[in-house]
This record gives C-alpha cells, sequence and structure tokens, in this order.
C-alpha cells in the first residue's frame, strides 16, 4: 500500500520563513506564538495525521459508511479517531477562546487542516462542517443561540452541518422549495427534504447541529426570499441539556465516486423547530460568509490530495525498481533501477511537486491574508485584504482542485497498472479529489464568480491588491540576474494576464457571454500566474537568505521553481491565445447541431 | 427695424427672468414695476428682482456683467421710457382688469411700429385685446415664456386675428436668433398648448397613484425615464413648481374649458393636497412636499409622504417587477404589466394619449407643434404623438379597445399607418384629413436627428458616426454613453481626418445629446491602472495625443460646436480645432483635477498657448503661467459660452449661437467661412521660464493648502501641473516646442495615475458622480 507522509518540512518554511508577517506583528494573535510553538503544533499534527487518520483511510474507504432504519454508522475506528482529536482540539484549531477554541491564526490552522485531510479526507469531513457552521453562527447569530450551541460544538461534542441542496436545485439558490413558518413563541417550524448534506446523520456526536437555508411564506421570489435556521438534532431544555428528539431525520446515504467514509446523506425535515440566524431574508448574506471559508477549505482539500497522492508516488518511485536509465545503469548492483531515474517518471514527480508546492506556498499566503482582513489593526489594510481574498477565493478553490485531480491522476500514473488496484490506495486519492471540483461552488461557477462579480467590483479595485504589488515586485528584481530565470517568465506570464484581464473587462461590458466562453481559461491562467509569483517570491527570498532549513532543502526550492517556470507556466501561453480569440466557435452551434 | 430695445413691465420671477435672457441676449432691457404703497425707494420692486437675478441659481446672467444691460425704473416715472422700446412685455398680475387698465397706457406712449405683447399663461388674447385700437392689435401677441426663461427654450406664440405678419416675423426672429428660444404657434385657447396637455398629464398621474394605491416613489419612477419624462416624474415635479400652484391652474383651466372637456374629470384635489398646502407643505419653497429633506437625526435624510398617511418615512428606492430594466425600456411590455405599475403607466398614458389625440386640431393643426411644445416646456424626451408611433397606431387602437376606451378619432384616422413618417427628402407628419404634409425647418435651422433618418453614417463604431451635412462638410457625432472620449472616438476621429482630406472640405464636430463630452472614458483607464497596465494606459495617452494633434494640423478647417458640458477629454477636443461655434448654454472646462489627473492629451498646452499669446497677459509668461494653473488646479468649468471666452477656452473669434437648433448650421457656415486660403495651425513654439515658475506655483500651492483651500494630495497633483506649465527643465532663453510640453503632460498623468489617492478619486467620480477630496 502506498505510503503516506506529511509535508511537514515544507510547511514549517512556508510558515516560519515565506510569510512575511509583519502586518499582524501587534496582533494578540500572534503575540504568543513563537516559532517553537508554531513548529511543535505542527510535528503534532503531522503525526496524528500519520499515526492516527491514515491508518483508517483505506478501511474507512473499503467500508464506507451504512444506513440503518435512519441510523448512520461511520467506519470502525472512526468514532475513537473522533474522541482524541476532539479531545486534543484538533478541531477548533481558528475557534475563538471565549468559545473553548484555541484563538489561533487561520494560516497555522489552514496547514495543520491541510496535513490531517492528507491523512484522511472523508474523515475531516465531519470536523470541517462544524467549523463552516461555527463561523456562521458565531457571525450572524443572537448571543442567546452562540452561548448556547457554540461551546459544546468547538468541544466536538456536538457537530455540525450545512443543509442548502434540496433535490431540484444545487448551483440555482433560488429555486429552494424548503419552507419555514412561525410558530408564534418566537421559533420557526421547516419542513422540506435536502439532499448531499455531508454529515447529517452519524454516530460520531451527541447532538448533529443542522444550519438550513428555507423560505417564509410571504418572501420575495428567488434568492433574496431565503432565510438561514438553526434546526437541532435534539432539541435542548430551559437548561440547555438535550431533550426530545427534533422532527429531523435522515432518510439515506447517497452512493459515491469518492469520500465514502464521509456520510452524504439525504435529510427530511418534518415540522422541525428551527431559530433563525441572521436577518430574515437575508440567508443568502450568512451563506456566503460560510460559503467563501469553505470555498478555500475546498481548495485545501485538493492541495492535501495531491500531496498524498505525491507522497505515495515519490515512495513508490524511488522503490520500484524497473528498467535501466537511459544515460546507463544507476543501480548497477541492483536487478533494475528504481523508477525514479527516468525522465518521464521525473517528469511527472517535478510537475506534482512543482504544483504542490506552489500551491501550498499560495495556501499560505492566502491563509494570512484572510488574518489580516481579521484582525490586521490597520482597517484600510483590512479592507485591502478581504479584498485581495474575494479576489482570489475562486482561483484558489479552482486552481487548487484542479490540480488535485491532475497530481493524483499522475499520482496513478507513476504507479502503472498498480495504480488502478483498490489496495494500493492510488485511486483513491483521485476519487476522493475529484468531488472537489463540483461542492462549494462547481468550478465553472468560480470562474463566473471571477469574472462577472471579482474582476469588475468597483472598476477593478480588488485586483489593484494583488496586480500593483506583483508589477512592483517585478520591477524591483527584473534586474538581477541570479533572478532572472524566474522574472522574465513571470513578467511574461502576468501581461499575458493584464491583456487577459483588459479583454474580458471590455467584453464583459458589451458582450458578457463572449467573456463567459473564455471564464474557465481566464481563471486557470489567473492560478498560474500567482503561483509564479509564490514561486519567485520564494526564489528571491532563498537568494537573499537561506534560514534554518538544510541547504538541500533551498537547492530544491530553487530548482522546483525553475521548472515550474520553465514547464508549467508556458501553458499561459496557450490560455491567453484561447482566450483573446474570444468564445465564437464556443456559441456558434445551434443545440440541434450537437 | 429690429429690436434693440425692450421693456419688461412686472418685475416678478418671469419679468426678471425674461429681462435677464434679453440682458444675455446684448440688447437694452428696462424693467419696471409699480412703487408699492409706503415704498421708500421708488424702484424697489425691480431692485429687489434685479438682486434676485444676480443671485438665482441656476444662474439666470450668463455673466455677471449682462446686467448692466438691465435699465431698472418704477411704472410712475419712467413710464414714458417705453417710447425707446421696439418690444413691451406685460408680465404683471393674471388679472384680466389689471392688464386691460394696462394696455390703453402703454398705446399711448410706445412708438408706432412696436410690439406688445403678454406672458399670460391662462388668459385669452381675444379678452385682452377686447376695445384695444387696431393698431394695437395688429402689433400685439401672447409670447407664453416658461421658468426659468434662461434654460426653458419654448416660447409659446398666439397671434390674434388683426396681428400683422410684419410683427410675426419680427419677434419671432428675435426670440429665435437672440434669445435661442424655440416659438411655437398657437390658437387662443386655454392653457394653450404645453399647460393643456402637461397639466392634464400632472393631474391624471397624480389622481391615478392615489386610486391604485402606489407610493411616490414609484409613481415617479414609473412616470418617469420609462416614459421618457424627466426622472423628477409627477410628485418631485409638483415639490419643484409649488403643489400651492396647482389648485390656481386648475381652477382657471375648469373655469375656461367647456364642460365636456376630459380635463373637467380629472380636476378635483385630493384631501390629503389640501391639507398639506394649509399646513405650509407646498413643495421644496415651503416646509416639504411630497418628498422633504429631513435633519432631525442629524444628518440629511430623503423621505416621502405616505399618500394614504399622510405620514413622513424614509424614502424607497421603487421596487416594482414592471420597472426591471428590460421592462421598463419597452413601453408595450411596461403598459401590459400586470403589476400596479404597469396599470399605473397604462392608465395615464392612455388618458394623456387620448387626450392630445382629441385636441387635434383644437389647439393645433399640427402635431409636431405639440410634441415640440411638450419637449420644449417640460422636458420630456417624446412628444405624445411620437410615443403614440414609439407604441405603434394599430397596438394603440387595439389597447383602447381591449379597455373600452372610445379610439380618438386622429388614431383611427392613422390605422395602418404611423402618425409621423420618413421618405426620402423630408420627415412629414399626418394631419387630420389623412394626409402627410413635410415638416419644414426653418432657414438656419439644421437638424442632425433628421440627417440621420435620411442616410446612412459615412463612417461609423459604437462611439461615433460621420454624417455629410452637406456642402462638403462632414460632421462627426460622439454617441458613446455620456459621449465619454475612448478608444473608439480616436479612432473615428483619425478616419475622419482621411476621409474629409481625400473628398470633402471640412468637419464639423457636433451632436444633439445633453452634453457634448463630458471627457475622456476614465471607467476603462482606471481598471487598466488597477491591474497595473501601465503601457495599457501609455498607449492611451499617445493615442489622444496623436489624435488631437492631427485634428489641429488636418489639412481642412475643423469646427467645434459644443452645447451643455465639454469636460476635460471633451475640452481638449475643441481646444484643438479651427475654431468653435458654441451654444451659448454650453459649459466648458479641464476638470481632470477632480479626479487626481491633468490634463494630458495637449489641454495643458494648448490652454496655455492660447494665454500666452494673450495681449491682456502682458510682461512675461508667469501671468498667463499662473492663469491657467488657476484654471486646471481649480477645475474651473464656464457658466456660459460668454465665460468660456473670458477663460480663453473658446477664442475672441469663436462664435456662440443662442439657439440650439440653430448651431450645426452655424457651425457649418463657420467652417465655410474658413476655407478660402486655409492653413492649418503650425506647430507652437513657446518661452517658458522652467524652474523659477514652478517654484512659484508650488508657493502659491502651500499658500492654498494652508488656508484649508487643497488637501495634501492636491498639491501633490499641483505640483505636477506646474511642473507641465513651468517647462519643467528648460532654459527661459530658448523656446520650447510643444511637443515637449506634451512630453511632460504624458509624465505627469503617469506618475498621478499610479497614485492610490488618484484611483481612489477616479473611482468615487464614477461610482457617486461626485469628486472625492482625500
Amino acid at each position: 500500500m502506498a505510503r503516506f507522509n506529511t509535508p511537514i518540512d515544507d510547511i514549517k518554511y512556508l510558515n516560519c520563513e515565506f510569510l512575511d508577517r509583519s502586518l499582524l506583528k501587534n496582533s494578540p494573535l500572534l503575540s504568543e506564538l513563537n516559532d517553537d510553538t508554531t513548529q511543535a503544533i505542527f510535528d503534532e499534527a503531522s503525526k496524528v495525521a500519520e499515526n492516527v487518520l491514515f491508518p483508517l483511510n483505506r478501511s474507512g474507504d473499503e467500508q464506507g459508511c451504512s444506513y440503518n432504519k435512519g441510523q448512520v454508522q461511520t467506519p470502525d475506528g472512526f468514532k475513537q479517531a473522533y474522541q482524541q482529536l476532539t479531545a486534543a482540539g484538533w478541531g477548533n484549531l481558528s475557534c475563538k477562546t471565549e468559545y473553548g477554541g484555541q484563538g489561533l491564526p487561520h494560516y497555522l490552522a489552514n496547514a495543520v487542516d491541510e496535513m490531517l485531510i492528507a491523512g484522511n479526507m472523508s474523515f475531516t469531513i465531519y470536523l470541517g462542517l462544524t467549523i463552516g457552521a461555527y463561523h456562521a453562527i458565531e457571525q450572524f447569530a443572537s448571543e442567546q443561540i452562540k452561548e448556547q450551541y457554540l461551546p459544546a460544538m468547538v468541544s466536538g461534542k456536538w457537530s455540525g452541518t450545512m443543509c442548502l441542496t434540496e433535490p431540484h436545485c444545487g448551483t440555482d439558490l433560488g429555486l429552494i422549495r424548503s419552507n419555514a413558518i412561525a410558530d408564534g413563541a418566537g421559533a420557526y417550524k421547516i419542513t422540506g427534504s435536502k439532499i448531499f448534506i455531508s454529515a447529517g446523520e452519524h454516530d460520531l456526536s451527541e447532538n448533529i447541529i443542522h444550519l438550513v437555508l428555507a423560505r417564509t411564506p410571504s418572501a420575495p421570489a428567488g434568492i433574496k426570499g431565503i432565510s438561514l435556521f438553526l434546526v437541532p438534532k435534539f432539541l435542548l431544555d430551559k437548561k440547555s441539556q438535550l431533550s426530545q428528539n427534533n422532527n429531523v431525520s435522515c432518510s439515506g446515504l447517497e452512493h459515491k465516486m469518492g469520500i465514502k467514509a464521509s456520510a452524504t446523506c439525504a435529510m427530511q425535515f418534518d415540522g422541525a423547530t428551527g431559530y433563525l440566524i441572521g436577518d430574515l431574508h437575508k440567508g443568502m448574506q450568512a451563506m456566503f460568509v460560510m460559503m467563501n471559508s469553505a470555498r478555500i477549505h475546498v481548495g485545501i482539500q485538493g492541495l492535501a490530495l495531491a500531496h498524498a497522492a505525491y507522497s505515495g508516488a515519490l515512495d513508490y518511485a524511488k522503490n520500484r525498481l524497473q528498467s535501466r536509465s537511459i544515460s546507463g545503469s544507476k543501480y548497477p548492483e541492483l536487478a533494475a533501477d528504481p523508477l525514479i531515474v527516468h525522465p518521464d517518471i521525473r517528469r511527472m514527480l517535478m510537475t506534482m511537486k512543482a504544483y504542490t508546492e506552489g500551491a501550498r506556498a499560495f495556501s499560505s499566503w492566502l491563509s494570512f491574508q484572510l488574518d489580516v482582513s481579521q484582525y490586521c489593526d490597520d482597517l484600510i489594510q483590512r479592507q485591502q485584504a478581504h479584498e485581495l481574498v474575494s479576489l482570489l477565493t475562486p482561483v484558489f478553490k479552482v486552481f487548487l482542485t484542479d490540480m488535485g485531480e491532475l497530481v493524483s491522476s499522475l499520482g496513478i500514473q507513476i504507479y502503472g497498472g498498480h495504480g488502478y488496484i483498490r489496495e494500493n490506495g492510488m485511486e483513491q486519492y483521485l476519487r476522493d479529489a475529484r468531488i472537489c471540483q463540483l461542492y462549494e461552488g462547481s468550478n465553472g461557477i468560480q470562474a463566473l464568480d471571477l469574472i462577472g462579480r471579482k474582476l469588475p467590483a468597483h472598476m477593478g479595485r480588488y485586483c489593484r491588491h494583488f496586480f500593483h504589488p506583483l508589477s512592483a515586485f517585478i520591477e524591483d528584481h527584473k534586474d538581477n540576474e541570479r533572478l532572472a530565470a524566474y522574472i522574465r517568465p513571470l513578467a511574461k506570464s502576468f501581461t499575458r494576464l493584464q491583456n487577459a484581464s483588459l479583454y474580458i473587462a471590455q467584453q464583459g461590458l458589451t458582450n458578457p457571454e463572449q467573456a463567459a466562453s473564455v471564464a474557465s481559461d481566464y481563471l486557470k491562467l489567473f492560478g498560474l500566474v500567482v503561483v509564479a509569483y509564490m514561486w519567485a517570491q520564494m526564489a528571491q527570498k532563498i537568494d537573499t537568505r537561506q534560514g534554518d532549513m538544510a541547504a538541500e532543502f533551498y537547492d530544491a526550492k530553487l530548482v522546483t521553481g525553475l521548472f515550474y517556470m520553465q514547464h508549467l507556466l508556458p501553458q499561459t501561453t496557450a490560455l491567453s491565445a484561447s482566450i483573446m480569440l474570444g468564445g465564437d466557435s464556443v456559441m456558434a452551434l445551434k443545440e440541434s447541431q450537437f | 427695424m429690429n429690436i434693440e430695445t425692450v421693456a419688461v413691465i412686472g418685475a416678478g420671477v418671469m419679468g426678471g427672468g425674461i429681462a435677464a435672457q434679453i440682458a444675455n441676449a446684448g440688447k437694452k432691457v428696462y424693467l419696471l414695476d409699480i412703487i408699492p404703497d409706503g415704498a421708500d425707494q421708488r424702484n424697489i420692486l425691480s431692485q429687489r428682482a434685479l438682486t434676485k437675478i444676480l443671485s438665482s441659481q441656476p444662474a439666470a446672467l450668463m455673466h455677471p456683467r449682462n446686467a448692466k444691460h438691465i435699465v431698472l425704473g418704477n411704472l410712475e416715472d419712467d413710464f414714458s421710457k417705453l417710447a425707446e422700446a421696439d418690444w413691451i412685455i406685460e408680465v404683471v398680475i393674471e388679472r384680466l382688469e389689471v392688464k386691460q387698465a394696462l394696455y390703453p397706457r402703454i398705446d399711448a406712449v410706445r412708438k408706432p411700429g412696436s410690439i406688445v405683447s403678454s406672458n399670460t399663461s391662462t388668459l385669452a388674447l381675444s379678452a385682452l385685446t377686447a376695445g384695444m385700437s387696431d393698431s394695437f392689435c395688429e402689433d400685439f401677441v401672447i409670447s407664453h415664456f416658461f421658468n426659468p426663461p434662461r434654460y426653458m427654450r419654448l416660447i409659446e406664440l398666439v397671434a390674434g386675428v388683426k396681428t400683422s405678419a410684419e410683427t410675426l416675423t419680427k419677434i419671432s426672429d428675435f426670440c429665435e436668433i437672440q434669445l435661442g428660444k424655440s416659438l411655437i404657434h398657437c390658437k387662443d385657447t386655454p392653457g394653450f398648448i404645453a399647460n393643456r396637455i402637461g397639466a392634464y398629464w400632472m393631474q391624471t398621474a397624480m389622481l391615478e397613484a392615489f386610486r391604485l394605491g402606489l407610493s411616490v416613489e414609484q409613481a415617479d419612477a414609473i412616470c418617469g425615464p420609462p416614459m421618457g419624462i424627466p426622472k423628477t416624474g409627477v410628485f418631485a415635479l409638483m415639490d419643484l413648481v409649488g403643489i400651492d400652484l396647482m389648485p390656481q391652474v386648475l381652477s382657471s383651466m375648469v373655469h375656461a374649458l367647456p364642460a365636456n372637456d376630459a380635463f373637467q374629470q380629472q380636476s378635483n384635489i385630493p384631501e390629503l393636497i389640501r391639507t398639506m398646502i394649509a399646513d405650509g407643505y407646498t413643495g421644496r419653497k415651503g416646509k416639504g412636499g411630497f418628498y422633504r429633506i429631513d435633519k432631525s437625526k442629524g444628518q440629511k435624510s430623503k423621505q416621502s409622504i405616505n399618500l394614504t398617511s399622510g405620514c413622513y418615512a424614509d424614502s424607497q428606492t421603487a421596487k416594482l417587477a414592471s420597472l426591471a430594466p428590460a421592462i421598463a425600456k419597452d413601453l408595450r411590455q411596461l403598459l401590459n404589466h400586470p403589476d400596479i405599475g404597469g396599470q399605473y403607466a397604462c392608465s395615464v398614458l392612455l388618458k394623456v394619449l387620448s387626450y392630445s389625440l382629441s385636441l387635434v386640431p383644437e389647439i393645433s393643426d399640427d402635431i409636431n407643434a405639440i410634441d415640440r411644445a411638450m419637449k420644449l416646456g417640460y422636458n420630456w424626451k417624446y412628444g405624445p404623438f411620437e410615443l403614440v408611433d414609439r407604441l405603434g397606431v394599430d397596438w394603440l387602437i387595439k389597447k383602447f379597445e381591449d379597455q373600452q376606451l372610445a379610439v380618438p378619432v386622429l388614431l383611427a384616422t392613422a390605422a395602418g399607418k404611423t402618425l409621423y413618417r420618413t421618405n426620402e427628402h423630408s420627415r412629414q407628419r399626418l394631419s387630420l384629413n389623412g394626409d402627410y404634409t413635410d415638416i419644414v425647418s426653418k432657414l438656419g435651422v439644421l437638424s442632425l436627428t433628421d440627417i440621420k433618418r435620411q442616410q446612412h453614417a459615412l463612417l461609423h463604431n459604437p462611439s461615433a458616426s460621420v454624417w455629410d451635412i452637406g456642402d462638403g462638410v462632414l460632421c462627426l457625432e460622439f454617441h458613446s454613453k455620456m459621449n465619454a472620449i475612448d478608444a473608439d472616438i480616436l479612432s473615428l476621429i483619425n478616419a475622419s481626418i482621411s476621409l474629409v482630406s481625400e473628398h470633402y472640405k471640412a468637419l464639423v464636430i457636433y451632436n444633439e445629446a445633453d452634453n457634448f463630452s463630458v471627457g475622456a472614458n476614465i471607467g476603462l483607464a482606471l481598471f487598466a491602472a488597477n491591474i497595473a497596465a501601465w503601457s495599457h494606459i501609455e498607449a492611451m495617452l499617445e493615442s489622444g495625443q496623436q489624435t488631437y494633434q492631427a485634428l489641429k494640423h488636418a489639412p481642412f478647417p475643423v469646427v467645434g460646436a459644443p452645447s451643455g458640458m465639454a469636460l476635460g477629454g471633451g475640452c481638449e477636443v475643441l481646444l484643438h480645432c479651427d475654431a468653435i461655434q458654441a451654444h451659448a448654454e454650453s459649459y466648458i472646462g479641464l476638470v481632470e483635477v477632480g479626479v487626481g489627473l491633468i490634463p494630458a492629451w495637449g489641454g495643458c498646452t494648448e490652454l496655455l498657448s492660447r494665454w500666452l499669446s494673450n495681449p491682456r497677459c502682458a510682461n512675461g509668461p508667469m501671468p498667463a503661467i499662473s492663469k491657467v494653473f488657476e484654471l486646471i488646479a481649480t477645475a474651473q468649468v464656464s457658466h456660459s459660452a460668454e465665460g468660456a471666452k473670458e477663460q480663453l477656452f473658446l477664442a475672441p473669434s469663436d462664435g456662440i449661437t443662442m439657439n440650439r437648433e440653430r448651431l450645426l448650421f452655424d457651425a457649418k457656415h463657420k467652417a465655410l467661412s474658413l476655407l478660402a486660403g486655409y492653413y492649418p495651425k503650425e506647430s507652437l513654439s513657446l518661452t517658458l521660464p522652467g524652474a523659477t515658475a514652478k517654484t512659484a506655483l508650488t508657493l502659491a500651492l502651500s499658500g492654498f493648502m494652508q488656508s484649508g483651500k487643497a488637501t495634501n494630495y492636491d498639491a501633490i497633483v499641483g505640483e505636477q501641473l506646474a511642473t507641465v506649465l513651468s517647462g519643467d527643465q528648460v532654459d527661459i532663453s530658448e523656446p520650447s516646442c510643444s511637443n515637449h510640453l506634451l512630453k511632460l503632460e504624458h509624465n505627469a498623468f503617469l506618475n498621478l495615475i499610479k497614485q492610490d489617492k488618484t484611483l481612489q478619486r477616479i473611482e468615487h467620480m464614477l461610482e457617486t458622480g461626485k469628486p472625492l477630496r482625500n
């Protein structure tokens, strides 16, 4: 079976050396957090991922969840692992201390998440949903509800869900039919069917707190008439103790391609008691807050699975003996050379490594911007970081999840035929990764969000926070010959991105269909440039000063970055051509011609 | 005999406004009124009127110095002055006996052949002139101005049976050419044309809103832009004109009109409005009206009255399914829409169109005259008969039938046809007998809208077109959003230069939008700046500079003909023309500092060279540089074409046309007049002081900053401007060429657009329409 190691060194490097944390240096958030503490947290998380979660990954996939008369059983070992992880606080790193969380920054929590997800994605979904629900309640609910529900959710005693999708509507939530009728006592009676509800029913926690989108009878039609309700599986009595069953039931489990150990439930609400979260008819507002952090989380899932596949493939490439090197035997004492000597295997490994490490830097940096947007003393910096995160969230979600699919597929390829065999574990990564491109707003929707909302917002103001620093970075380093191999390709691809952005902006005003036809290409071009910027910054920082990592580490970073610039970034040429030619042929055929 | 001296009797709001417009035309005008009982100052009323004229907003005078043409007096000491007047306008109180008592006195002193007119809006000419001499009647007309007289372009003219043709010609020419007004000939019927239909429309729109239960915001949103009516709609318009005026207008109409006139059914006044008037809620001039500004919560908030309860609450943006852009843009869809907005639109419009259709031939035989009166007098985008054509005659007939309403005769006559049609020679209107009659423009009136109906553009792209306006002259028309100058306009300027060079004689740059051009399209520039596409911005700068230089050096005359606003890049186009023929209502300026930029398509260079060659700026270059610095750094915009001449946005030889409808004709003739011996302008060479001038300007700037007139960032923008205008690193002994200045403009612009504060200013301007002082 494929081996698994966390990217612990890379994570330490990114967090302790790459990130410029000066914007938050005065924040209490970081005051008790020195590099030693940070590294200790990472070391512990790494052990949990490798030793607790990874061993349950294959078995969980094989066994899956089972359904019996409304009850859902998680695979063997999940319950113990859940108790172990929640007791140690691994589920609540970024939750506020007042509710029992650890109050740690996002950049740190997200790095931990990557390792845990890589160890066992299905398992972490139970933890992740609770955190999504936590954020919505924390930001929008009344004090009373927060006091009643958050401590138990933060501790993991209770878990959470998000109930959006209905059988007839997913992307277009304006069509939601679930209804909420005021019960006259300040609460509502919720009735309706929800599907695709992750962690909707399971045996890990004592209570399950559902956040449900529903419509009140007099609400305006469409997306503007939707409200958000908190609907617990068990109602609370006056002392906030669990009392009777609320009319919420699970009517079945979906049979899925991947993440089989994650319970994906069909839920039935039959006049269940619910409490309004936020303002009436403003449910989407709360939902958007949840979705934005959820989209970043899904991007990290893509990254984590890419890493898991790389970790397995690397081990295999080093140990599997097959054929001799094309330039002559490298290990004459062995029956054959290991796979890693072969250029095409190298091409695949380098592709996997350069994408994952570049994307991990993107993840670290964007997560830090999320912290700046919430905790920076300077309100202007905070606003700018918020706008930057808004702009880059769709890019991040799509780029990292597409990469998750590509890299996990390459992982199978390196294994050859053995990659196609279940017990080797490589094909599970591809199956698990595939969902990331679909949920929390499919990748096509993300591209539309980028060109339709984020790019044109305030005539491109959000863009300024990305394009100006990047432009200045190129300007500052363009004459540094040692960095030329990084800066020149970056500058060229940046120009392509600028031209494509102008084109999309102009088309968006006059001919939105034209712009939408090439939106996915544009997003990919954008993502490639962001990651190139990450690689160029890593190269520039290593060129200026090397820290505590081994010399070989820095050397490998520089070479991997070079590979990215030479073999991955050139895709921008093709994408740019495709974008600038517009969408005429995309839309020209009559439906009958298909 | 031309009209050189005018007398206005009655110094109220209208009398004062009319006198001011006559002064704007450069004619001497007596402004006379009675001496109130016990007044210690005998000219007190006309004196007060003049004070109002000088302080009115929007300004009644095109230039304060025009006040010198107004001679104040009173009806006792100065009555004999009427003997000097070629035209005596009576604007006294709307009471027949007062007017009838005045006319014999006027007739006794006036000189033979002088014209006498009344500005009455409610009294019949036949009644006014009853018992007057034939000679008086020959010289008498009603000339009904609209308020405010400087800005409203309509004069309704009513001739009596005895009025002489000479009188009509003389007053028409004067009003049209000198005062810049459009005359509409009306019959001697109550309310003439505009108020007859306008008052009916307001009453109907108001009563239907009450009947159907719309909020005032909803009513104004429906009875506004979707119908081509200004966004004040009906309720905000009533606030503007004064709610207390309504009962007066209504009672005069009710008394004057026959009992079977449809107006009679629309003439009641809701109780709420009576209460509002009684309590002093008469609109903007009173305690508030249907809308009011509430300051009780510390900041200003707009409130609206609830038509049922009479209580005020914060104004809401009108939300109706029928106001969705796709529906509100298509009048038929709006009228068919089942919601309350659609019902309201349908009910109001059917009534108003039915009434208008029924008034032919009672108020005029000419549907075009009626349409024009509504457009000029009420600022409607379409007259009622144009609205009929937009809806479709047959569609409307069916609508009337569906609603079981009588189909008006004129509409039935038009079945299967349109009320207007265009053949290859002219535009035609339908008459009651079913025949079409040519619509003939007067000599001196040239309409681009008409030309466009009859030909295809020679050149065209989404932002501009080129038309053949005859005699070898082409017209370049901007039609981008707000006529903002963009890459398409620049490319069409270049294309038209080639076209005229090869096949034509001259070019006029002109359009018939409200504003000539509000400036360069900074939206795209802002986006480009936000994504750091500096080379794209440089290309835009160079393209603009090259295009305007090509215009300036084109081998044929180029005449710019602005009306309304010509700002920033729009002003710079004009500065590169050989000559300008401007509408009197032209508001010209280089306003780039408002968005943290400086003019960089040659605006600084051209304005500076004008001031440097101005004989008023002697004693070296510094006075001229300081003046241009002031004009640009404070973003001054002329309040009229006359003001623009003083600021040298217009050259002394440039022409001014008072009448908007005559602008294109005059501009074309200006261009033709430049043909003989035409040489393109030479490149300039300027002597500039460089560093010393920059120091002086920077010093002035720090003064502004200390006195709080300029922000820190204003000073940074000002410093860039100072760099350009001083010539920067030049030696005063060596003249520098305009290319040097253009390069400086380019660099300064590029420096500024990289600044966050400039980007904030541009964004704020685009999103709010207001400048940001950061």
